[in-house]
């Protein structure tokens, strides 16, 4: 260790996001932690809390109101709603952390790349320029049309529409520590361009990217409803949340648990992700306002 | 002025170029995949199948493909729509001013709400006021959308009944056929935005309200008021224009599903159709003069902004 003295330099990931001394945990994380966590043990456990399968059919349970047997009651088909809510509770959260997950490794490689190597930065910066053009979720909409629905194919649409974001942050970081002194005083010693980037410039980014994450994270769970609502997301019968609503909005006059259900469930979802997000970004820079980017 | 509005025009044209190649190859992702989606359900024979390849030109190379295709868009000439067996530009040019009166009447909406809002959260900053407007706004960018849009119509049309539920009439039937189809999709859309909006203007009337030239403006005794209305928001209008520009985009963006909620016919239910049918030529014109648009009215934000605040001009 002590031969190294580029080792002492680097500020570490959790030292960088709370500073150590000033370490507290904020309210934001904690009251969305507080909502996310039984929505992620609600899909973990899915199958043992609940019996009944969210796709068998039973005609002569249709659209039955909340009861003791059914506490968020049946839908056309006669499924029941708690049962599909929860395994739809595993379809959204799989869809965004999977496409989280890719946007980080992809967003943090080309990132790293288009930040370092000057030429790759023309490339890749015409690239994430190109994918930014769209409004809104066309994007994901033009891929889902040439790729087909399927939950794979949402986790990779959403991890096109959210990854520029994640490129520019790294790049942003990479540009702004490439001439900082700590990095030349650890290339003096002999520290390699890989080893320099991956533990030295690298975890300065890792904040805020675990901010954008979250933020990602929410934004994929809207997506995937949105998708899905469309008819372009997860097929049926799957209970992707999206096309519970979709199911419902032939019985809104009747059955009122159908569309308040799932539209609840993704509201608590996506806020509970954005007050994560909020309170991570205040962690990081208390002085930075809390600006909503979508 | 003059050079800055040149300089922004002038990379317009590679900006169309981009998206119209963006939009190209994504569609493409997987070849032959249009005759699939056209094909579909039907049974079709191998003749009927290269017939169509060869009349979409999809037996040609992509490459060469791409160079047949470009110029002809250029001149605004998708093809025809596969569905609608119409040339696409009349679909889009009959569809298109549903989603402008959509995204215009919601953008009016989102600031005369959100941009006073945020002003007075700002001014309260850290009270009560403050705490409920973030709230709001926090559950207003969770809700999805579309969701939204049925509780609305649950409420207004179908418990209360004031409103019709769906639908669209033109404006041809009278103002007020017209309006009154438009007030919930457009309280639907908006909603969603005006969280974002009131976040956006707080942080940046904060930020103004700390300067020093605040303080002295203070310090002279001047009504605060005055102090807000005249001398903040000057300067945290030029940050405020451009939240006006992005939630135009943020509309287009959500008309798309928001036009799916309440049969409205515009242009963004006709790219979901699209994308469902697998339309290609119409899903490709449908979002590239969506994503036009955007374009052009970030493009007009761009200018105002320079206009108004000239260090932006001289700045590369």
């Amino acid at each position: 260790m002590s031969t190294d003295p580029a080792h002492i330099l680097p500020e570490s990931f959790w030292s960088s996001l709370s500073g150590a001394r000033r370490f507290r945990l904020n309210g934001m994380v904690v009251a969305g932690s507080l909502i996310l966590i039984p929505l992620v043990l609600m899909a973990v456990f899915a199958s043992f809390l609940t019996f009944l399968d969210p796709l068998s059919i039973d005609a002569s349970q249709k659209l039955l109101a909340p009861s003791w047997a059914h506490p968020f009651g049946t839908d056309h088909f006669g499924r029941d709603v708690l049962a599909r809510t929860m395994y739809g509770a595993q379809i959204s959260l799989r869809v965004g952390f999977g496409s989280m997950l890719l946007t980080a490794l992809f967003g943090i490689l080309f990132g790293v790349i288009s930040g370092w190597y000057n030429l790759a930065d023309v490339i890749i910066g015409r690239f994430t320029d190109s994918l930014m053009i769209f409004p809104g979720f066309v994007l994901a909409i033009m891929i889902m049309a040439a790729i087909g629905p399927s939950e794979l194919n949402v986790i990779i649409s959403v991890t096109v529409l959210y990854i520029p974001r994640v490129i520019r942050t790294v790049r942003a970081s990479v540009v702004e520590f490439r001439d900082a002194e700590f990095v030349e005083a650890a290339r003096t010693v002999g520290v390699g361009d890989f080893r320099l980037l991956f533990l030295h410039i690298l975890p300065k980014a890792a904040g805020p990217v675990m901010v954008q994450l979250s933020f990602g994270f929410a934004w994929a769970v809207l997506v995937e409803a949105g998708l899905s609502f469309l008819g372009l997301g997860t097929p049926p019968p799957a209970p992707s949340w999206g096309s519970m609503i979709s199911d419902a909005r032939d019985f809104i006059r009747s059955a009122w648990w159908l569309i308040t259900i799932p539209g609840c469930m993704i509201t608590l979802a996506v806020l509970s992700l954005n007050l994560i997000g909020d309170g991570l970004r205040d962690m990081l820079d208390p002085r930075l306002q809390s600006r909503g980017e979508l | 002025m003059l050079e800055y509005t040149l300089r922004r025009v002038l990379s317009f044209i590679p900006t169309i170029l981009i998206t119209l190649t963006s939009i190209f190859f994504i569609t493409r992702l997987i070849p032959g995949s249009p005759i699939a989606a056209l094909v579909g359900h039907q049974a079709v024979g191998a003749e009927q199948i290269d017939e169509i390849t060869r009349d979409l030109g999809l037996d040609q190379p992509l490459l060469s493909q791409y160079l047949d295709w470009l110029p002809k868009v250029l001149t605004g000439d998708f093809g025809t729509s596969l569905f609608y067996s119409e040339p696409v530009v009349d679909v889009v040019a009959e569809r298109f001013p549903v989603t402008l009166y959509l995204t215009i009447f919601s953008m009016i909406f989102t600031i005369v709400i959100g941009i006073p809002l945020g002003i007075y959260a700002a001014i309260r900053r850290g009270r009560f006021a403050d705490y409920a407007s973030n709230v709001v706004s926090s559950l207003g960018m969770a809700m999805p959308s579309f969701w939204l849009g049925f509780l609305l119509i649950i409420l207004f049309a179908v418990t209360l009944g004031w409103l019709p539920a769906s639908g669209y009439r033109s404006p041809d039937f009278g103002i007020w056929e017209w309006l009154r189809r438009l007030i919930l999709p457009v309280a639907a859309q908006s909603l969603a935005q005006i969280g974002l909006v009131v976040r956006m203007t707080r942080a940046s009337m904060i930020e103004v309200l700390g300067q020093e030239y605040i303080t002295m403006a203070r310090a002279k005794g001047l009504p605060e008021s005055r102090v807000v209305l005249k001398h903040a928001l000057k300067n945290a209008m030029t940050q405020i224009t451009t939240v006006i520009g992005l939630t135009f985009a943020l509309g287009l963006g959500g008309s798309v599903i928001i036009e799916n909620v309440f049969a409205l016919p515009g242009l963004g239910q006709l790219i979901t159709i699209a994308a469902v049918r697998r339309d290609y030529p119409m899903l490709e014109g449908g979002i590239f003069y969506l994503t036009l648009v955007a374009l052009v009215v970030n493009l007009m934000v761009d200018l105002g902004y320079a206009y108004f605040n000239p260090r932006i001009r001289h700045t590369r």
